[in-house]
């Protein structure tokens, strides 16, 4: 767990970072979003201390980060930039060793580990293991970036933008690959974003910051969504805000019934509104039926979407 | 035809001055390299040593080597030394100035990447930056080489016995065979120097992008 307690971060007269109390659960994603120069990134680069807080405290399961030596602490979290990083002159192999090297790691150790690693985020390393960044595509080079990050199995990782400079299709790709390793890694990681819809379909929590630094609400993505705790809050989340909001209800929370005959159209209990209402669109008559398994257990149209969701 | 007569004539001592040559330049050019680059780090890391290194380093290349030698020989005495020493500071600008440009040129990101994944600063030097001015660092070692060659003829003057003593004692006897029997070795050498150095480059591009065409 990641405690901030009162942490004030000032550049000169300008303050990035403002009296922030954020705790941030092991094992969990947290997601820091807001705009350009709302301190998010300072608060990221914060946990590591390549930015000292003015004031205030930062621990890690109660220790005290300034307290450590910051080589030592960083080894123990992993890092991960939007631009990568790769260092150009040593191989995917040897970037990947970086962090076990600096622990002392001995040879045979930390080959399995490469190994392990590249397997992990898809780059069989028969192929990949030898070339250099120079060879890579800008999503390779972000996936051996993680890999990197988690040589050495540290507990933590931070991520500043890392999908922000890859295209569109890719970036969706790995996103989720990012969630599929999150299932097997169970890390507590960090995330900054600009992007609400990346912060949504990524966090079990989202942490929306305004300018200079002040933390406007903290709460999973359909909280958050459900009940947007002020205007700005509002604002920022944006134009599709009801379609995002359906995304995240789910149709057993939907009180159901059967009326009518059967429509052909059917979508299944274990979707969401918004797929509900998609369905909807497709059908003939605009109502469709809801099924668990092959049993009919309700009926909506565009109405009863629109009351389920107001009920909420 | 008095060219040839006169190496046939002198080759011991020709083979001598030429040896000589190359050991001048060669402890020249060691020193230059490690003072060159400790200073290179120093300068590129503060901004007031940059000011200073770089200042001094290109007033000391203007320096005429006439006068630079005489006044080291006056100190120092007679002899390879003060040639050695004056051709290291001649050679100091290209390698310090490259150096500085190498080290301040690696990318941020890769720094920032470095300083997050807990490399101390004298490991960011050693496994990041270093490896990644070493083009330009030898780049700037080769010109200064090929440059101080030349220049090392001049040690003559104050006693070295290197390719300069048949150029001085032609120029004085009035003999071109014996000139060009300093000049055409000292050209030779420091076209080799050229492109051993070249060579040397070439094969650490290579290294830096392997494989890059596979």
């Amino acid at each position: 767990m990641i405690t901030f307690e009162k942490v004030t971060r000032r550049f000169g007269e300008r303050v990035a970072v403002s009296a922030l109390d954020l705790q941030i659960p092991a094992g969990e994603i947290v997601m820091l979003v807001g705009p350009s120069g709302c301190g998010k990134t300072t608060t990221l680069r914060m946990i590591n201390r390549l930015v000292e807080p003015s004031e205030g405290r930062i621990l890690i399961d109660d220790v005290d980060t300034a307290s450590l030596q910051p080589e030592h602490l960083r080894r123990g979290i992993g890092y991960v930039i939007q631009q990568v990083g790769l260092f150009p002159h040593l191989t995917v192999a040897e970037n990947v060793a970086t962090v076990p090297r600096l622990l002392g790691w001995d040879g045979k150790r930390i080959e399995a580990r490469v190994t392990e690693l590249l397997d992990l985020v898809g780059l069989p390393p028969a192929e990949y293991a030898r070339r250099h960044p120079s060879e890579l595509s800008g999503g390779q080079r972000q996936r051996v970036g993680v890999a990197r990050a988690l040589g050495a199995d540290p507990p933590i990782l931070l991520m500043d933008e890392p999908f922000g400079a890859i295209d569109p299709v890719v970036r969706l790709r790995l996103q989720h690959e990012l969630l599929r390793l999150q299932s097997v890694v169970r890390k507590t990681i960090v995330f900054v974003t600009h992007d609400i819809d990346e912060a949504v379909r990524l966090g079990d929590r989202v942490a929306l910051f305004a300018d200079g630094g002040h933390l406007m609400q903290y709460d999973t993505p359909a909280e958050l969504l459900l009940h947007p705790r002020t205007g700005f809050v509002e604002e920022f989340l944006g134009d599709n805000l009801l379609l995002r909001r359906l995304a995240l209800l789910p149709l057993r929370d939907v009180h159901l019934s059967r009326n009518g005959t059967r429509p052909n159209e059917e979508v299944a209990i274990t979707a969401s509104l918004r797929d509900a209402l998609d369905a909807t669109l497709r059908s003939k008559d605009g109502r469709v039926a809801v099924v668990d398994e092959a049993d009919w257990v309700g009926t909506l149209d565009a109405d009863a979407i629109r009351e389920a969701a107001a009920a909420k | 035809m008095d060219l040839i007569h006169y190496v046939q004539q002198n080759w011991s001592d020709l083979e001598a001055q030429l040896l000589d040559q190359l050991l001048i330049v060669a402890v020249a050019m060691v020193a230059a390299g490690i003072v060159g680059v400790a200073l290179g780090v120093m300068a590129a890391r503060y901004d007031r040593v940059r000011g200073l290194t770089l200042g001094v380093a290109s007033v000391a290349i203007t320096l005429p080597s006439f006068a630079l030698f005489t006044a080291l020989a006056y100190y120092l005495g007679l002899g390879d030394l003060p040639v050695e020493i004056g051709l290291a500071i001649y050679a100091l600008l290209p390698i310090v100035r490259n150096t500085v440009v190498g080290l301040r040129g690696v990318d941020p990101a890769v720094l920032d990447a470095a300083l997050g994944m807990g490399m101390s600063a004298a490991q960011r030097l050693r496994r990041v930056q270093l490896p990644l001015a070493l083009p330009l660092i030898l780049a700037g070692f080769r010109q200064a080489t090929v440059m101080v060659v030349a220049i090392a003829t001049v040690g003559a003057t104050v006693g070295a016995n290197d390719l300069g003593q048949p150029i001085l004692s032609g120029i004085r006897d009035s003999n071109s065979a014996e000139v060009f029997a300093g000049v055409i070795p000292a050209t030779l050498l420091a076209l080799f120097a050229d492109r051993i150095l070249g060579f040397a480059q070439t094969a650490l591009a290579r290294g830096a992008s392997a494989g890059a065409a596979a």
